[in-house]
């Protein structure tokens, strides 16, 4: 069985993600000075020219903006078919994300997300996205 | 329509009508070829260079893909070029083609290349299948070190095909955009290759029924949304347009370049820019824009056109994008039949990148010199201007040639 595809953990712009994933928070790249987001995360602000940038929390709730079934696989750890979506991060204006959801659900844009924490393997703890569940929303 | 503005500070003169493609060539295009890529790249630059009337000492210049696994000085030795002065590379796949047409320019008219060859080979069917995805290597960790690949790949989005799903499905949300629409490019480029004996799919015909039946790889798209893998190789030589004159055959001048990024510029090869608040703005209005005010005419003049066509939602974005037609109406254009081989403005002649051969968009530059040369397959008949198209991701390039 193949192994599932993880991301490094210590990469210099982008493991603070990961390192917040792996404690179960959601944190996005922020400039402290004008308070944009940056995605995917870097060190200098663009908006700005701040350097004055980091790691904010988000509450993890999210707005469905796009997606794809995958029905011809490439790789023996992602079996199809399964489904790409595109969030749009709720209190984080400009984050997009992207979640996997195993199958085909029925989905509609502008649907209602939530955040739940994958462990990929050795380590690696991925933010992953699903359809808020109406009844407990 | 975005016609005739001009970019302040952007001075047409310095390149318009100035350059000229002189030679093209190719190989076949085929499943399997059998020979290296630099074998093929060898072939093709020979073929372009004996159009031009040149030998292969004559090329000082080299200009290659970034994609491309062969080196300009693999290529110039392989060649037998004596002294290369000038070599350069301008961004992976479809982007690079018509940018290599303007950075050839720029060597040219600045004196530090008298001659310069332009090229793609690939063996992308048996060698290196853009379609397997990004992580050919099969690596576990991937991503960073500024790929920004970590946040995409672990979640199984691997392939262009997949992004472009991803684009699709946020068109037709937006637009209201249909498979139909959609398919009607993929059938037009099979006519057109179906008249073009080169063509891959030269001897294939496809009705809509059968592209509506054909397996979706990531839904929305289907099979025959997705353009072609090919082994082969094109290649085409750019010189002086004062020098071009004495040459064998007509010139096909360059009159405008635009290169451009999209709005709201990621980072990355090509995932990231879904990141980007408007994923079906396309890099094509910059480069657009920068192209007809350096043109000095707009889309409505043109006589024939070769767009990019990796999917067909690529090739419709890029229609919006560069002007021709308005913003979320590429559907319905798609289907009015006009860019169709009779219509008022047919594109991808010898079927491009879905019927034709995938090549990465040199093949649409040795088309649009056919075009212009009177000598292509499917001939628009008495065509003056015809645009090109690259890209259309992570950023876009296009030009704007002219029979001289």
């Amino acid at each position: 069985m193949a192994e599932r595809m993880i991301p490094p953990l210590a990469d210099r712009d982008t493991g603070g993600f990961f390192a917040a994933a792996a404690e179960g928070r959601l944190v996005l790249r922020t400039c402290s000075d004008c308070g944009r987001v940056l995605n995917p995360p870097m060190a200098h602000c663009r908006f700005c020219g701040s350097w004055n940038t980091g790691w904010k929390d988000s509450a993890g709730r999210g707005t469905l903006y796009s997606w794809t079934v995958v029905t011809h696989g490439v790789h023996p750890a992602y079996p199809t078919p399964y489904t790409v979506v595109l969030v749009d991060v709720d209190d984080a204006p400009g984050a997009r994300l992207v979640g996997m959801i195993p199958g085909e659900p029925s989905l509609r844009a502008g649907q209602p997300m939530e955040v739940w924490f994958d462990p990929a393997g050795d380590g690696a703890v991925i933010p992953q996205w699903r359809p808020v569940d109406a009844a407990s929303s | 329509m975005m016609a005739q503005q001009s970019v302040p500070g952007i001075e047409a003169r310095e390149l318009r009508d100035k350059c000229a493609i002189v030679g093209i060539g190719s190989t076949e295009f085929s499943r399997n070829s059998g020979r290296s890529a630099l074998t093929l790249a060898t072939e093709a630059s020979l073929a372009a260079i004996a159009d031009a009337g040149l030998k292969p000492n004559e090329i000082d210049g080299i200009i290659r893909c970034t994609s491309d696994t062969v080196a300009y000085n693999a290529l110039a030795a392989s060649l037998g070029v004596d002294e290369l002065n000038f070599w350069g590379e301008t961004g992976p796949g479809g982007v690079a083609p018509c940018a290599m047409i303007g950075m050839a320019a720029g060597a040219i008219l600045s004196g530090q290349a008298r001659n310069v060859l332009l090229y793609r080979s690939l063996n992308g069917r048996s060698e290196v299948r853009f379609g397997a995805g990004q992580n050919r290597s099969g690596a576990q960790v991937v991503g960073g070190l500024g790929s920004y690949d970590e946040f995409f790949l672990p979640y199984g989005l691997l392939t262009a095909g997949q992004m472009f799903a991803l684009i699709a499905q946020r068109h037709m949300l937006q637009y209201g955009t249909t498979a139909e629409q959609l398919g009607a490019l993929a059938l037009l480029c099979r006519e057109n290759a179906n008249d073009t004996p080169h063509a891959q799919m030269h001897d294939r015909r496809m009705t809509l029924d059968d592209y509506l039946a054909s397996r979706f790889i990531a839904k929305p798209l289907r099979l025959f949304d997705f353009c072609l893998e090919t082994d082969g190789a094109c290649a085409v030589v750019v010189t002086a347009a004062d020098r071009a004159r004495d040459m064998p055959h007509h010139p096909v001048l360059v009159r405008a370049v635009g290169l451009g990024s999209p709005p709201d510029l990621r980072g990355g090869m090509m995932f990231p820019t879904l990141m980007r608040d408007d994923i079906t703005a396309m890099p094509g209005y910059t480069a657009g824009r920068r192209l007809w005010s350096q043109a000095g005419v707009g889309p409505a003049e043109i006589d024939v056109a070769q767009i990019y066509d990796c999917f067909t939602i690529s090739l419709l974005l890029q229609l919006e994008a560069f002007g021709l037609c308005p913003r979320g109406e590429g559907g319905p254009f798609a289907a009015s039949g006009a860019l169709r081989r009779d219509g008022s403005l047919p594109i991808n002649t010898a079927g491009g990148n879905m019927s034709e051969g995938y090549i990465h968009g040199m093949n649409h530059v040795v088309e649009a010199v056919r075009q212009l040369r009177h000598t292509a397959a499917v001939q628009v008949p008495g065509a003056e201007l015809c645009l090109v198209t690259g890209g259309p991701l992570p950023v876009g390039s296009s030009a704007l040639l002219r029979r001289a």
